[in-house]
């Protein structure tokens, strides 16, 4: 088999309902050949579900599975050239960590199997460990026999149901980076579900927010993170300010907003928004570290066209590299400002009158026809 | 500081060994072990050691039993009745094998495709267990009645003439035949085998299962290669726990044979409470304990459950 042709995913209208529960709606979704691709989601978002229909696990109530050019969404499991890392690995504990790998080869009648284990488990750094049983490993260990036990197969897709769930977060950020080696050295598709966003943008070229049963946002994930469609995404991807705002104008390039008693521009090409009437509300978005925060006493120093506002600071905490803090002002109670730490103003403390102020083609523009807080309490959830 | 230095040796409180709460927490174990140690002591080592010595003695009940060390008592026994034996093995194997064939499918509904009848279809499984042991066999015998609806059904299907041909039945019956006696047994150790094998493949995590479809098994494959491996600590455990028990019945030979299909059980029982020849008894007690003990042994060896289990 070769595992550069028909490695492309393409999901028409596929949907999944138990009994009234819509777990994934109707959904279109083009998985591009070779690429590593993320299904990002709080719990429950239907990103799983997603993955175990393509699969062939979980049967679609509608619309169909292609492969390559092949439909395949009647197919069972083992019928279907994709392979699965499981959540929590699903290995054999009855077999070797040997038999364990063969085991896909053996099934589809491989006689000799020696040299593609033996070469499958230096691939994932397991040469030694060929006769112990899974329970025996490590759980970084067994993860890699899992990603092993898979792609020895060569699958056209090797789908990933959140395969570095169960592992510390040192060893979580090291196997993040082994996974893309692995993808950029076999290169098959890869297809990941995950609930951490920064796994996903870690690993990812593009990546598909999910948030109940729909796919809120796909990109790649610099885009996603600087051009956010949704109040959803633009809180579940990192952080964002929202501060609502009604467009007052137009000027060149940029709208004009109105934020309590400030001014703000916008670029027009990056509000989202249906509408860009004068009058119609918007919510202007920034990311906390775009933004600079000024003394109030400095406000001369400021150049002329950057968005500004004025407030006071809440609430400021030191992690190393950055200071983060919590700015009130007039139009939002509490915008988040992160400063590296390259020259620290020591007037810069809890109390002190400042001013906000960035460059405004870093603001980006939202419906306001949506919840604010989407994506911020499910973010909480799982952290 | 004074009262450290007039301390007439250094003790080491530290150690834990030797603190008194070490010592009382040593001593937990044995207590907990206690009653049971003390109820095996006094109703199994101390009759097996009686057994023993009753194998080895002659005498008449008149002019009562000596230990004479009479060895030949074994032999003798042995000589006499290895067709009983022979026969309790061949019965309680093929009623072994069957309560596998039954059970295991039976098993593997309920564990994994019940659903929320899971737990009705358990409590169905023992609900036997509520009428004591002598009256579901006597039963047995109601329902394996010449001309009864079962045996006149099996007739009709010429299914009869089929075991008679191979010395399961005889003519026209069921009741009295080695096929009854199997049936019997059969039915009343279904239970010890259904309850392991439950539990072995209740604990499989059906992950296991969808991972070796996706790695291309078929669903028969999955069940040879994943399923029943798995499932081998509950397949052993249930066929000794069918095994032993059925080796050493007498109840169903007695009440669904004849003397044509005493097992080795109902010649112990004759021997100790209607020939009263307590030696012989105790003798042949001992050679079915070996006999098990040697079958269980070579069993579990093969089966190799060491690491499973």
């Amino acid at each position: 088999m070769n595992a550069s042709s028909g490695g492309e995913v393409r999901l028409t209208g596929i949907s999944k309902t138990y009994g009234s529960f819509t777990a994934v709606h109707p959904l279109d979704l083009t998985v591009p050949q070779g690429s590593f691709f993320a299904l990002l989601g709080a719990s429950g978002c239907g990103k799983t579900t997603t993955l175990r229909m393509i699969a062939g696990l979980e049967r679609p109530t509608s619309g169909t599975v292609l492969l390559g050019d092949k439909e395949v969404t009647g197919l069972p499991p083992y019928k279907r050239p994709v392979n699965t890392v499981f959540q929590n690995y699903a290995l054999f504990p009855h077999l070797d960590i040997y038999e364990n790998v063969a085991f896909g080869l053996r099934r589809r009648g491989v006689k000799s199997v020696k040299k593609q284990v033996d070469e499958m488990l230096e691939l994932v750094q397991l040469g030694g460990f060929a006769r112990r049983k899974p329970q025996q490993l490590s759980g970084g260990q067994q993860q890699r026999v899992a990603v092993a036990r898979a792609l020895i197969n060569h699958p056209q897709v090797l789908l990933l149901d959140e395969p570095l769930g169960a592992l510390d977060l040192k060893l979580r950020r090291q196997m993040q980076l082994e996974l893309k080696r692995i993808q950029t050295e076999v290169g098959i598709t890869f297809v990941h579900v995950t609930h951490d966003q920064e796994e996903a943008m870690t690993m990812a070229d593009t990546v598909a927010v999910m948030n109940a049963g729909r796919v809120e946002q796909l990109g790649a994930p610099a885009d996603l993170y600087e051009n956010p469609a949704s109040t959803f995404v633009a809180n579940f991807l990192g952080q964002s300010n929202l501060i609502e705002a009604e467009i007052t104008g137009k000027s060149g390039g940029d709208l004009l907003l109105k934020v309590g008693d400030g001014r703000l521009a916008l670029p027009a090409e990056r509000c989202s928004a249906r509408s860009t009437e004068v009058g119609t509300r918007v919510l202007a978005g920034v990311r906390p570290e775009k933004i600079t925060l000024a003394h109030a006493d400095d406000t001369d120093a400021i150049d002329d066209g950057r968005n500004r506002m004025n407030g006071t600071i809440v609430d400021s905490s030191f992690i190393g590299v950055s200071t983060q803090y919590v700015v009130s002002t007039p139009a939002c109670p509490e915008l988040a400002v992160f400063e590296q730490n390259v020259e620290r103003d020591h007037r810069l403390i809890p109390g002190a009158p400042v001013v906000l102020h960035w460059n405004p083609a870093h603001t980006f523009g939202l419906d306001a026809g949506q919840d604010i807080e989407a994506g911020t309490a499910d973010l909480e959830a799982d952290q | 500081m004074t009262a450290v230095a007039q301390a007439p040796a250094p003790v080491k409180p530290a150690d834990p060994e030797r603190s008194p709460a070490a010592r009382r927490r040593r001593r937990v174990p044995y207590l907990l072990l206690f009653p049971g140690l003390a109820w095996l002591l006094i109703f199994f080592v101390a009759p097996m050691i009686y057994q023993a010595s009753t194998s080895v003695q002659t005498g008449s009940l008149e002019k009562g039993f000596k230990v004479t060390w009479h060895f030949a008592t074994y032999t003798d026994a042995l000589t006499e009745y290895y067709p009983h034996f022979l026969r309790s093995v061949l019965y309680a194997g093929s009623a072994t094998a069957l309560c596998l064939l039954i059970g295991y499918p039976l098993a593997y509904t309920i564990a994994f495709r019940a659903g929320r009848w899971r737990n009705v279809l358990l409590v169905l499984v023992i609900a036997p267990f509520f009428t004591s042991f002598l009256i579901r066999t006597l039963a047995w015998k109601t329902i394996l009645s010449d001309g009864g609806p079962v045996v006149s059904g099996l007739d009709t299907l010429g299914l009869l003439d089929l075991t008679s041909s191979i010395g399961l039945t005889e003519g026209h019956r069921v009741l009295a035949t080695p096929l009854a006696v199997v049936c019997g047994l059969t039915y009343n150790f279904l239970p010890f085998m259904i309850l392991p094998l439950y539990t072995s493949l209740e604990r499989i995590d059906p992950r296991l299962h969808e991972a070796s479809g996706d790695l291309y098994a078929k669903p028969l494959t999955t069940f040879r290669k994943v399923t029943f491996p798995l499932s081998m600590p509950g397949v052993v455990a249930g066929t000794l726990l069918t095994f032993i028990p059925a080796t050493g019945d007498y109840i169903n030979a007695e009440l669904l044979g004849t003397t044509n299909q005493k097992m080795v059980g109902n010649v112990i029982q004759s021997q100790f409470l209607r020939v009263l020849d307590y030696p012989t008894a105790a003798a042949l007690s001992f050679i079915l304990m070996a006999v098990i003990l040697v079958m269980v042994t070579l069993y579990i060896r093969k089966a190799g459950t060491e690491e499973l289990v």
